[in-house]
């Protein structure tokens, strides 16, 4: 038996193993937002539909769930169901708001159209405000408290599970 | 019907080589011919189940039968038939059960050729074999089930569209396969000598071969996933140290090790433990990379997204360690050596640098891929470790192994005189002085990238002249020409012939490398149609820009006229693709490829109203040559595979209590 080799060859397994293992129920896509504790960015852009200009200040005092999507994502096509039926169960306790970015407005008309729609959704023409949150791509939705505060982010297509699971998270604050 | 067929076979198939495995363990305990005999018949029971039940999966995507699992998960009518051909391997329950008759095949191969030789050894190796299958068959069988039955649907969604980006990304999986999996054999073979506590210089050339072949078709396939990443990615460059091109790169730095101390093993007789525990950290690494890539846990362009099979994975690489460090440390002081070290400046003093540093850059790699994990795990904070970690650490142990490469080769074996190991380490001077001049006049300043060119000319002089070499004393001793080098170069002397090639070709990876990242131009240009601006030497003109719909993506193309000292050379259409399912358009760069370079471009944004792109323009000189380099060291690889006699007298029967030590002269 040699001992050194035991010894060194154990100690580098177990902390493979170990590290592996503790990696192992997390999902990579769910990437920390340094927004998350912090007041979420305020914008203020035009309603799709009505041209009105709807800024995020107007819902303080309710949670938000504020969808960042686009009709060219699949995966959005995905969620969409999710989210107007949620939306529908709970809202005005609650605030949906979507907001688009690089498209046009035609074909989110369209899609609003055939697909259903039941909260706002408002057109970031320049980005900026994608920006302002860091989406890196659609769809991601963040959860904000009733103060503002974002407290949750999810990156890919919700189910009403995890939505329900991000949206407490707002609730309790 | 296809589906209970595939079930069916994938049940035998574990069922078999889980019994092969216990009757191959149990005769080499016993040192039974009988159960040898049954452990080999078991064997290829194994492969044969495996390869039907590929096969079933095949004619399951080829016919469209919907009512399998995996078929109705990433076929569909309107996939090209290379495509459907290809979807075995695009998503994870086919690319494991791919693995199992890849693994079937090399069981196969590697038994048929050692059917009458090594008997003392034969039973645990496979034994062991047919462990690692035991496992493969389960995953199958059971958490990564391709075969499960459905309701048809009448169509499907297809694979994942990028797959059907780039022909490559066909190629690459199935290459990566044959390297990975291929380094079960000579795991087994280095567990054989392990559990036997001996080994015989016999064992050296099956375990050298096996090894040499999954080598071959790793190194391969790991510059097919640079330059997919070059060809579609869209940001200019090969490698960007992601998760799982390090799991790639991690087993191809230990086999290459271990490639290195089997030379030093054969000639020397010593190294003997640490040449298997360098086999052993291969394939426990290639398990390491298959947990990286179907686990979920690392944030990839590689990832498979279902996480079910991570856990599974991980209690086999958990087990595998265990068995090989148990195996290492009971048995490893009986491996004696049978010869011993003659002063450090001598070729197998460098032999040993050599693996000292492919060992650094493993551990380098290996700690910055999990570092991340490691610190979310205990400070529960996200982290990456990016490109100026990798660069930081693996640029310097680069540079020593280039100088290796060139310094290792020039020494004589054993102990020198100072007066012999002057006379062979000044002359290959003169080729560094010239490549560094060389280098100099064409304008490269870098330090690291001098040093390279230095280092390169240095090795270069010394390939070339450790391969021709022997040709000139046969020609000088009146040998013809062709008897010379058909008798020397590609006959006895073949092995080394090969080895040289490979490593003329890694000086000019080394070289290309060095050049291609420190010399890269690159320059954002925006402009609408009509419009010409100039890159560097080179003019663009905007011809067009427009929307191309095919069957599932939408294209815009821009489509530009590349043109230098006013001579049109290429028309350039990088574009973006949207995919219907894709979070993100994908843009595919387009690339006009010279000998001395390449001009990229990739689009930034693109507005088929206004008429006009952004584009990133980037001239990369060198960086064609990698892959071409990259090619000729496979192809050295290949060469010093080749039967040296033929292969009736090759395989000649071993007695299995032979010592063989300094009756066999290497050939060179």
């Amino acid at each position: 038996m040699n001992r050194t080799v035991l010894l060194v060859g154990v100690f580098i397994a177990a902390a493979l193993v170990v590290v592996l293992f503790f990696g192992l129920g997390k999902d990579p896509q769910a990437i920390d937002s340094p927004l998350i504790g912090r007041p979420a960015p305020n914008f203020a852009l035009r309603e799709v539909g009505t041209g009105r200009t709807i800024s995020l200040d107007e819902f303080k005092g309710r949670p938000v769930v504020l969808n960042f999507w686009a009709t060219w994502c699949g995966p959005c096509w995905e969620e969409h169901p999710t989210l107007v039926a949620n939306a529908r169960a709970m809202q005005p306790g609650v605030q949906f708001l979507g907001v688009v970015f690089q498209d046009n407005e035609d074909k989110i008309q369209k899609f609003l159209r055939d697909r259903g729609h039941a909260y706002p959704t408002v057109v970031d023409d320049a980005g900026k405000t994608a920006i302002a949150y860091g989406v890196g791509g659609v769809p991601e939705t963040f959860f904000l408290d009733k103060t503002g505060k974002v407290v949750a982010k999810y990156t890919g297509p919700l189910d009403t599970g995890l939505l329900q699971a991000n949206l407490q998270k707002a609730v309790q604050q | 019907m296809n589906a209970i067929l595939g079930r069916v076979l994938v049940l035998a198939a574990l069922l078999v080589s889980t019994g092969g495995a216990v009757i191959g363990f149990a005769a080499g305990r016993t040192r039974s011919q009988e159960g040898l005999k049954w452990a080999q018949r078991f064997a290829f029971a194994f492969a044969f189940l495996m390869i039907a039940a590929t096969a079933v999966m095949e004619y399951a995507l080829l016919t469209h039968d919907f009512s399998v699992s995996y078929v109705a998960h990433v076929g569909s009518l309107a996939t090209p038939t290379w495509v459907t051909v290809a979807s075995l391997w695009s998503s994870l329950e086919g690319s494991i059960l791919f693995w199992g008759c890849v693994l079937g095949i090399y069981v196969a191969i590697a038994t048929w050729l050692t059917r009458h030789d090594y008997h003392e050894y034969m039973p645990d190796a496979i034994g062991v074999w047919l462990a690692c299958a035991a496992f493969f068959s389960f995953l199958i069988a059971g958490p990564a089930n391709p075969f499960l039955s459905v309701a048809a649907a009448p169509d499907g969604p297809g694979p994942n569209p990028l797959l059907q980006n780039h022909i490559l990304m066909v190629i690459h999986p199935p290459f990566l396969y044959l390297g990975y999996v291929g380094m079960t054999i000579p795991f087994g073979f280095a567990c054989a000598a392990l559990i036997k506590g001996r080994l015989g210089h016999a064992l050296l050339k099956p375990m050298r071969e096996s090894l040499m072949l999954p080598w071959v078709f790793l190194t391969i396939a790991i510059m097919l996933g640079g330059w997919w990443a070059y060809e579609v990615l869209g940001w200019g460059g090969y490698w960007a140290w992601d998760p799982v091109e390090n799991a790639s790169l991690l087993p191809w730095l230990t086999a290459t090790a271990a490639l290195h101390s089997m030379v030093v093993l054969e000639r020397r007789g010593v190294l003997k433990g640490w040449t298997v525990t360098l086999i052993q950290a291969t394939f426990l690494l290639t398990i390491l990379g298959t947990f990286m890539t179907r686990s979920g846990v690392f944030n990839s362009v590689h990832s498979f997204t279902q996480s079910a099979i991570g856990p599974t994975i991980l209690a086999f690489l958990a087990a595998a360690l265990i068995f090989s460090i148990a195996l290492l440390a009971m048995r490893i002081d009986l491996l004696e050596a049978e010869g011993n070290f003659e002063g450090a400046v001598s070729r197998e003093g460098m032999f040993l640098f050599n693996n000292l540093m492919f060992v650094i850059l493993t551990f380098t790699v290996l700690i910055g891929t999990t570092f991340p994990l490691l610190v979310e795990a205990v400070k529960g904070k996200q982290m990456s470790v990016g490109r100026p970690y990798f660069d930081s650490m693996v640029v310097p142990v680069g540079a020593v192994l280039l100088f290796l490469l060139g310094v290792g080769p020039a020494l004589p074996w054993g102990r020198a005189t100072k007066e012999k190991i002057r006379r062979a380490l000044l002359p290959p001077i003169a080729g560094a002085v010239v490549l560094l001049a060389a280098g100099y006049a064409f304008g490269v300043r870098n330090p690291w990238t001098l040093l390279t060119l230095a280092f390169g000319g240095y090795a270069a002089q010394v390939t070339l002249s450790q391969m021709w070499m022997p040709l000139v004393k046969r020609l000088r001793g009146g040998d013809s020409f062709s008897k010379a080098f058909f008798d020397g170069q590609l006959g006895r002397g073949r092995r080394r012939f090969a080895s040289y090639i490979v490593h003329a070709g890694a000086v000019v990876v080394f070289i290309a490398i060095a050049i291609s990242s420190t010399m890269r131009y690159t320059q954002e240009v925006h402009f609408a149609k009509g419009q010409t601006v100039n890159v560097g030497a080179y003019s663009l003109t905007l011809l067009n820009v427009f929307d191309r719909p095919e069957p599932n993506r939408v294209a815009t193309v821009a489509q530009i006229a590349v043109a230098k000292n006013g001579v049109q050379k290429a028309v350039l259409e990088p574009r973006m693709n949207q995919y219907l399912g894709m979070r993100e358009p994908i843009g595919t760069p387009d690339v006009y490829s010279t000998i001395g370079g390449d001009f990229y471009l990739s689009v930034m944004n693109i507005d088929p109203a206004g008429q006009s792109v952004a584009v990133n323009a980037i001239i990369t000189p060198f960086v064609g040559w990698i892959w071409i380099a990259v090619v000729v060291m496979g192809l050295g690889g290949l060469m010093a595979l080749i039967p040296v006699r033929p292969v009736a007298t090759a395989f000649k029967p071993v007695p299995a209590d032979a010592k063989q030590y300094g009756k066999e002269v290497v050939a060179g």
